[in-house]
């Protein structure tokens, strides 16, 4: 019994969740749209989540997250506003991205600084060259149709985005449980010396870890962008904390104690629903992030108390 | 030396298991005021556990302790502080930035002002205390600044601070010393003592036991089977307590003659001085690495396996030479290791057992073997085959490797090189915390490796296990590789003999032990 509630316990509470906001708001809240609402609510804070769960999987933590999202967002319509072409300014985003992740993650591994503070000071650095960019101000303008259709509309009935959500998630889902660089990055954020000594290779898994989050960052500040039709220079502030939040929950289910990409799903469902459900039901935006707060707690508080009782 | 012929502390047939290792078989201690004790003997004889029962960490399960004549229980670290006796652990306990007098006041009720702590008071006290023991030690910088000697003077000064000290234990403080800071830690105890204080003072340096202390208790398997004042016995003497073994457990396999060279090493650069060691092991020997613990024997063991860098020397393996720092080389060309430390070093616990078993050889658990896709089922598999070659006593192979016992942990390190063929394996201390029955199934593992042609390079501190398994043995001590025996020559007294040796005393030894030569 107890190992049923340690292992599907997060599932079941966003399933009580949903059930409880599907009574309290019958009309608004259970409906078939507000679901598919909430999944498109849901797949950007989810993507950069994912990205989360590929950096705690090493046992890491990257802080430049925020900032990442929002250079993606500036540097594109920076790059479009160039007359650069919209395919290529995509891939020059995430080769940048890649590039800011390939820097991170060399420093935390080889030199093996906290990566707290590696990411903190990338951040800052990141932050630093988006304002450059943009001068401070929001960007809007010059944004082609067909790079806002990314993240617009629907296809047969579903939001183009939560299509983003589920490629990413189940390319990560691979990555992460079932090709053998998985096996590497569970290994070193298991037990990084053990990892070494048996012949895992540490910085290059390290940093592909850390380029893949960046990457997925910026992807999520170019779809912020396609979707809302401009680019603020702070747009990721929000999604730092809140990605984590999802990756923490989601390590109290499936799996105990490790970052993974089911459990980060899970993780993200629950912080937007409860956002979603507390807004229909006309609570303030303060009140939401108290509430919010305090799941996440008792997640991992229920967890602790179930490992230690063991 | 004040009240001399007074026993002060009294142990007597003190005895304590560990589930179902002896760890103290009935030891007796007598320490007198104001003298310096040396409590010696080899790894594992049970000195450690001793000082953790004066200590109060762990509780006896027979014989008593006496303190002035009166029984005592020492039923915690609280305790043990009350009655006056003081750690001095060789792992420094010390806040880096911290000066030496704020680090003495760590845990001691700082003397006030009124609500403010009174810091020219502190200081004072810890000057008065520096001036009987160090006088030359600088109270006003940190502490990270300071050389490990003087870090030793702070805390034997931190020992002193507070309640009256009658005791102070202090466990290898030379062990990491140069010879010149060494004398100093020495004067410093000798001080000590004349103030009335009793020092039990453990050290692998015969020559500074024989030098500065004034009795000794040799321990050996958990009991004392000597002691007696120091002027009363020579180094040979104590050497001869400390081993003391008549007989040899299981016989050694000497690999044939014509065996081809496995492993070259050639002037790897190693040890504090800028020594290096060359040896050669053949396919099929177990090569045994002996020496106290300090000797650098695991760091050696890492630098062979790739896992720290050299500048300088050689290793070849089957002819391929493998560069340094380059974990990956040993590995394709068919090296496998078993670190010492299983929970930090070996095992992911967090990782289930198939995944501990295929971390090194992932290309093994492939759905196919041109995709790097991990198959669950291969892994199982794999699993099942380790379980049933090594016999491994395990659930599901999805659990937590923890869920298994020690002997069964050490098993899956093993397991994980399975399945390539084995041309060196490296063993760091195979059979530590692992009871009777699974030391004697990794010895017989361990021989089946190298059976198949594996040339077999092994550290241990367990006499009867380097007797057991290895024809030829090589001694390091103080960094150095001090004796290589084999044949007639290998024996635990000799082996012993070569580890106590310092360096600084190699030229006088004697010329029975045959020495490594560099060419």
């Amino acid at each position: 019994m107890t190992s049923f509630v340690r292992r599907y316990g997060t599932l079941v509470a966003l399933l009580v969740i949903i059930i409880a906001f599907s009574i309290a708001s019958p009309i608004a809240f259970g409906t078939p749209n507000n679901l598919i609402n909430i999944t498109q609510q849901m797949t950007l804070l989810a993507i950069v989540a994912i990205g989360a769960t590929l950096v705690m999987a090493v046992g890491e933590f990257d802080l430049s997250t925020a900032a990442v999202v929002s250079f993606g967002g500036i540097f594109v319509v920076f790059l479009l506003k160039a007359g650069v072409p919209a395919p290529l300014a995509c891939l020059a985003v995430l080769a940048a991205a890649g590039v800011f992740g390939a820097v991170s993650g060399f420093i935390v591994a080889r030199f093996e600084v906290l990566s707290f503070i590696t990411t903190l000071a990338v951040g800052t650095i990141i932050g630093g060259i988006t304002f450059w960019l943009s001068d401070g101000a929001t960007l809007f303008g010059d944004i082609p149709v067909g790079f806002r259709d990314l993240a617009r509309g629907k296809i047969s009935g579903i939001p183009t985005l939560t299509f983003w959500l589920i490629g990413v998630a189940v390319v990560a889902w691979v990555v992460l449980d079932k090709v053998e660089i998985g096996r590497r990055l569970y290994a070193i954020g298991g037990n990084r010396e053990a990892a070494r000594l048996a012949g895992v290779r540490i910085v290059s898994n390290t940093m592909v870890a850390f380029i893949g989050s960046a990457m997925l960052s910026a992807l999520v500040g170019m779809l912020l962008t396609a979707r809302i039709g401009s680019a603020n220079p702070t747009g990721g502030g929000g999604f730092l904390l809140s990605a984590y939040a999802a990756v923490f929950l989601g390590m109290t289910a499936f799996r105990e104690g490790e970052a993974n990409v089911p459990g980060t799903l899970v993780g993200a469902a629950i912080i937007a629903v409860v956002g979603n459900g507390l807004t229909i039901l006309g609570v303030s935006t303060f009140m939401q992030d108290i509430i919010t707060g305090m799941i996440i707690l008792a997640a991992v508080l229920v967890r602790r108390t179930g490992t230690q009782s063991r | 030396m004040a009240q001399q012929g007074q026993s002060f502390l009294s142990l007597r047939g003190v005895k304590k298991h560990f589930g179902g290792a002896k760890a103290l078989d009935g030891a007796d201690l007598l320490v007198e005021a104001g003298s310096v004790h040396s409590l010696v003997g080899e790894n594992g004889a049970g000195k450690s556990t001793l000082i953790k029962i004066l200590s109060g960490l762990i509780e006896p399960d027979a014989g008593d302790i006496l303190i002035d004549g009166q029984p005592v229980e020492i039923a915690g670290v609280q305790q043990a502080e009350a009655l006056g006796f003081r750690f001095i652990h060789q792992e420094l306990s010390l806040v880096p930035h911290f000066t030496a007098v704020e680090n003495a006041f760590i845990g001691r009720p700082y003397p006030r002002k009124g609500p403010f702590i009174d810091r020219r008071a502190m200081r004072q006290a810890i000057e008065d205390t520096a001036r009987d023991i160090a006088p030359d030690l600088p109270l006003d910088i940190p502490v990270g600044q300071m050389t490990t000697g003087q870090k030793q003077l702070v805390e034997i000064i931190r020992a002193l601070i507070g309640a009256p000290a009658r005791l102070v234990v202090m466990d290898e403080p030379t062990a990491s010393l140069s010879d010149g800071e060494a004398a100093r830690l020495h004067k410093a105890v000798k001080r000590l003592s004349d103030t009335g204080v009793a020092v039990i003072f453990i050290s692998h340096r015969l020559d500074e036991v024989m030098e500065i202390c004034d009795s000794f208790t040799v321990l050996r398997n958990g009991c004392t089977v000597g002691a007696g004042r120091i002027n009363q016995i020579d180094r040979a003497g104590l050497v001869h307590l400390m081993s003391g073994r008549e007989e040899v457990l299981g016989a050694a396999e000497t690999p044939p003659v014509d065996s081809p060279v496995v492993l070259k090493v050639r002037d790897l650069p190693f040890g504090t001085c800028g020594q290096s060691v060359s040896f050669d092991i053949c396919a099929g020997e177990i090569l045994g690495l002996y020496g106290l613990v300090g000797a650098g024997r695991s760091s050696l063991m890492k630098l062979i396996w790739g896992a720290a860098p050299h500048a300088g020397g050689q290793i070849e393996l089957d002819g391929v030479p493998l560069r340094p720092g380059r974990i990956g080389d040993r590995i394709s060309c068919g090296a496998a290791y078993v670190p010492e430390d299983r929970r930090n070093e070996g095992l992911i616990t967090s990782r289930s057992i198939a995944d501990n078993l295929a971390v090194a050889h992932l290309s093994q658990v492939r759905a196919r073997p041109q995709m790097p896709w991990t198959s669950r089922r291969k892994m199982a598999e794999r699993s099942a085959t380790v379980q049933s070659m090594l016999s491994v006593k395990m659930g599901s192979p999805w659990h937590g490797p923890l869920t298994l016992s020690g002997g069964n942990q050490q098993k899956l390190l093993f397991g994980r090189w399975f399945g390539e063929p084995t041309r060196l394996l490296i063993l760091d201390e195979p059979s530590r915390g692992v009871d009777v029955g699974a030391k004697a199934e990794i010895h017989a593992l361990a021989r089946q490796f190298a059976r198949d042609g594996a040339a077999v390079l092994m550290t241990t501190s367990d006499m009867d296990e380097l007797m057991a398994l290895s024809a030829r043995v090589l001694v390091m001590a103080g960094g150095d590789i001090t004796a290589e025996l084999s044949g007639n020559s290998l024996t635990p007294a000799r082996v012993i003999d070569a580890a106590f040796q310092h360096q600084s005393e190699i030229s006088d030894t004697d010329s029975q032990t045959e020495k490594e030569t560099h060419a």
